[in-house]
């Protein structure tokens, strides 16, 4: 028989490792200034723009200020091809976004020879608001739906065991997103969402393989049991983690603005998912179990 | 092999030539047709030429008509050629495996293909500020209607193939243009009111219009291309002498499936415009004495003494046109005179037409007019460019895949291998059979499926390690470790599933396009999981002198 690891005595390494990421990553977007929402969320205009052989980010940055125009630029996509994204949020909520973007491009047109808009992303303040409601009612929706599920596979101890993990996986995907300054629009929502669906599959994984030790009538303690099964699982854990990252990496690494930050959030999140599942959703189960007991 | 497994084999093998032929028109070359007109010049060809550059697409050329052949011509390069001078039409040309198999190209999404996408609201701000009250939910949802009504009746102005117009939420309107690089001329006719009018019809021009018509046109449907229309129009004028004091327009009937407009025959009005829209104060449905749907409608103090000269004596019989944007859509008879400015236009409507008209003759009372909330726009070479690099990082990230699990589980491995592009192949024919449309987000599900897929894969192999471990047959190991993985995979997918419904619900559509790759990704890696690699061992094993599993 193999080597049984003792995961559950490792647990108190792992809440020292999640909140020091937790107490790291806020600190670091508190110094970012917050949260980057994106203009999804909070309206506002998004220009790409190609401009002519030495144009630089200065120059854009000059013209923009002389036009009172307050934007976020940077380079995107190849060095040669010199394209950038140009953009602005709104300054409140009675701004005319149509108004406002016919009036960038005006001054961007002007301003500069050859320059060709190759898109362009006009969020208003009402859609910014119901995008904002529907994301947090998803994200609600989807813990319930899980929960429920579980719940109704398993028994409710691993479905609380499974949610503390889901739960601590948005909580440093988001704040990752902060620490790292990634601009948090819809694809990030979708990204956390992914993880959240990646997250409880591993620890489904884990779970059933307990429910089937479990049947085997030995003197082993639950946690024996626990530390078994995960034990048991892990090589397949890691495995499933490591040719989902490949992918996940490949899409990193190639696909350029669209989906570069998106693939971040998911690369980070399935680190972190692989992880809680192993550490912290066991142990909840083992909390629950034990308070349940103590009333009963 | 027993007959069990043969049977396994066919179906199998079915499948997979199915799922190929779906895919074809998506991955295969397609068929642009362009069609010149008669005046076109030697140079309107060459810049035809040079978009087409001949290293990548094989041109035929027979007289006016342009055959170009090759990969990468969809929706969008058609609506871009239709606006190239000289060009009359464009149309791509169904696939074959279209016409044999029903099968359908993937649907790139605006992101990919470039185009643009518009969600407008009314401005219900200056309607409240004019009534003096807040409007009410119902009202909000009817003044939409009507600038639906009146968009739809735009939709060749859009000057694009395909354009899809369809209300979003109670509130506010979505358009989506594919391959419209700078949406202002949209925009300019979604930015202007609806201009209508009321003229009276002459039947005696109208009778030689359509006699003509009917004489040289012998039964065909009328062209739905503005441009051909408005020719058809200047001949037929000339044919039937028309004077100068009439105009010769045409009567739009609306498809009772698609909602879409189509010209149903020609009309002759008087130029003369007998009453302006802004003469009707309001407008609404409701029986008739007959109990028959009817439109009601009010005139304004000063519309009422134009409409009871309009409705006197000497026009009795006549017909009066409602028009708006130079499109005749109703053409009731004058029957008494009215002089209180209260009417009605009785008729055997069905409620669809009733409740259209009444928002026609509401745009000509109080005209919405609508303001962008929302817009995307993407242009067609950062389209091209996200394909491209959506394609390498597929190849890449499936390379990667494929030679770890060959490294790691050898000869199973490979059989997992098969699996993944079997899979690959799967998820493209649902995309295409089921006529989803693919997006930026679509592409990286895609990506991030193919990471899952092997999932299923490994569970299975490390419960047949572990049942090798204690020494039963590859057979039996085999038979176990797929028995025993079945419900941990069917588990696991679930909740993944879950989470990409509820994504699904998300409204905008790339991300809607991820969620629904996310889910024939998953759908199609189980059965290729537990049917199809599951048959490979069961015929390998089944072979008795196996001793030994490389896994």
């Amino acid at each position: 028989m193999e080597k049984i690891i003792p995961f559950i005595r490792y647990r108190f390494i792992a809440y020292a490792i999640t909140i020091t990421l937790i107490v790291i990553f806020s600190l670091q977007t508190y110094r970012n200034g917050g949260f980057n929402w994106g203009i999804d969320f909070v309206g506002g205009i998004k220009l790409t723009v190609k401009f002519e052989q030495g144009v630089d980010t200065a120059q854009i940055r000059k013209v923009l200020t002389q036009n009172k125009i307050s934007a976020v630029i940077q380079q995107v996509g190849k060095e040669e091809d010199n394209e950038y994204l140009i953009s602005t949020k709104l300054a409140s909520r009675a701004e005319n976004v149509e108004e406002s973007t016919k009036e960038l491009k005006a001054v961007i047109q002007s301003n500069f020879k050859n320059v060709e808009i190759l898109s362009i992303e006009t969020v208003g303040p009402a859609i910014g608001d119901f995008l904002k409601k529907s994301a947090g009612k998803l994200i609600a929706l989807s813990i319930i739906i899980m929960t429920l599920y579980l719940a109704f596979r398993f028994e409710l101890k691993y479905s609380i065991g499974a949610m503390v993990a889901l739960v601590h996986d948005v909580i440093l995907s988001v704040l990752f997103c902060g620490f790292a300054g990634i601009e948090i629009n819809i694809p990030i929502v979708a990204a956390i969402l992914t993880i959240y669906g990646y997250s409880v599959n591993d620890t489904i994984i884990i779970f059933d393989r307990v429910r089937e030790n479990l049947q085997i009538k030995t003197k082993q303690t639950f946690i024996d049991v626990i530390d078994k099964s995960i034990t048991q699982t892990i090589s397949r854990t890691l495995l499933t983690a490591l040719t989902t990252l490949f992918a996940v990496f490949a899409l990193y690494m190639i696909s350029g603005e669209g989906l570069n930050e998106f693939a971040s959030v998911l690369l980070f999140g399935i680190v972190i998912g692989t992880y809680s599942s192993m550490y912290l959703a066991s142990p909840f189960v083992l909390y629950w179990e034990k308070l349940t007991l103590k009333k009963a | 092999m027993t007959r069990g497994l043969l049977y396994k084999a066919i179906f199998i093998i079915c499948i997979v030539c199915f799922a190929v032929m779906l895919i074809l028109p998506t991955i295969g070359e397609n068929t642009l047709q362009i069609v010149l007109s008669q005046t076109s010049t030697e140079q309107d060809l060459q810049t035809i030429k040079q978009r087409f550059p001949e290293s990548k697409y094989k041109i035929v050329i027979n007289n006016k008509e342009v055959l170009v052949e090759g990969y990468n011509l969809n929706v969008a390069v058609m609506n871009e050629i239709k606006r190239y001078p000289g060009v009359v039409d464009a149309k791509l040309l169904p696939h074959w495996a279209e016409k044999a198999l029903l099968a359908k190209k993937i649907n790139l999404g605006l992101d990919l293909q470039g185009g643009s996408y518009l969600v407008l609201q009314a401005n219900y701000h200056k309607i409240e500020e004019k009534t003096g009250k807040p409007l009410t939910n119902a009202e909000k949802n009817e003044i939409t209607e009507q600038a639906l009504e009146l968009l739809r009746n735009r939709v060749d102005k859009f000057g694009v193939a395909e354009p899809s117009i369809r209300p979003k939420g109670n509130d506010a309107i979505e358009i989506q243009l594919p391959g419209v690089k700078d949406p202002e001329s949209v925009k300019k006719a979604i930015g202007t009111t609806g201009r209508v009018e009321y003229r009276l019809v002459d039947d005696t021009y109208t009778q030689k219009a359509n006699q003509w018509l009917k004489e040289h046109f012998a039964g065909k449907p009328l062209p739905e291309d503005q441009l051909e229309l408005n020719k058809l129009a200047d001949t037929i004028k000339t044919a039937i002498a028309l004077p100068d004091s009439l105009e010769l327009l045409y009567y739009y009937e609306r498809n009772p499936q698609t909602a879409k407009l189509f010209p149903a025959y020609p009309i002759v009005l008087e130029k003369k415009v007998a009453l302006a829209g802004n003469d009707i104060s309001k407008a609404w449905v409701a029986p008739d004495e007959y109990q028959q749907l009817a439109v009601h409608f009010n005139t304004t103090p000063e519309g009422a003494a134009k409409f009871a000269e309009v409705t006197s004596e000497k026009n009795h019989g006549k017909k009066l046109a409602i028009v708006i944007d130079d499109k005749v859509r109703s053409a009731p008879s004058i029957r008494v005179q009215i002089n209180t400015g209260q009417a009605i236009i009785q008729g055997d409507f069905t409620y669809e037409e009733v409740t259209a008209l009444a928002r026609i003759i509401k745009e000509g009372a109080l005209p919405v007019d609508l303001k962008i909330i929302e817009e995307r726009t993407v242009g067609p070479t950062l389209g091209i460019d996200s394909i491209q690099s959506g394609v390498k990082a597929f190849i890449v990230g499936i390379a990667g895949i494929m030679l770890f699990m060959l490294i790691y589980y050898k000869f199973a491995g490979l059989i997992a291998d098969i699996g993944l592009l079997l899979n690959g192949i799967f998820m493209l024919a649902l995309l295409s059979w089921l006529g989803f449309t693919l997006t930026l987000p679509g592409i990286a599900g895609f990506i991030l499926t193919m990471g899952m897929a092997v999932d299923a894969n490994v569970i299975i192999y490390e419960r047949i390690k572990e049942e090798l471990r204690t020494g039963k047959t590859p057979r039996a190991a085999v038979a176990q470790g797929f028995e025993r993985a079945f419900w941990t995979i069917f588990d696991s997918n679930i909740t993944t599933l879950l989470s990409a419904f509820v994504l699904s619900q998300f409204g905008t559509g790339p991300i809607k396009g991820f969620a629904v790759t996310l889910s024939i990704g998953i759908i199609s890696s189980m059965f290729v999981a537990l049917y199809i690699t599951k048959f490979i061992f069961e015929t390998i094993t089944t072979r008795g002198s196996l001793k030994k599993l490389s896994i």
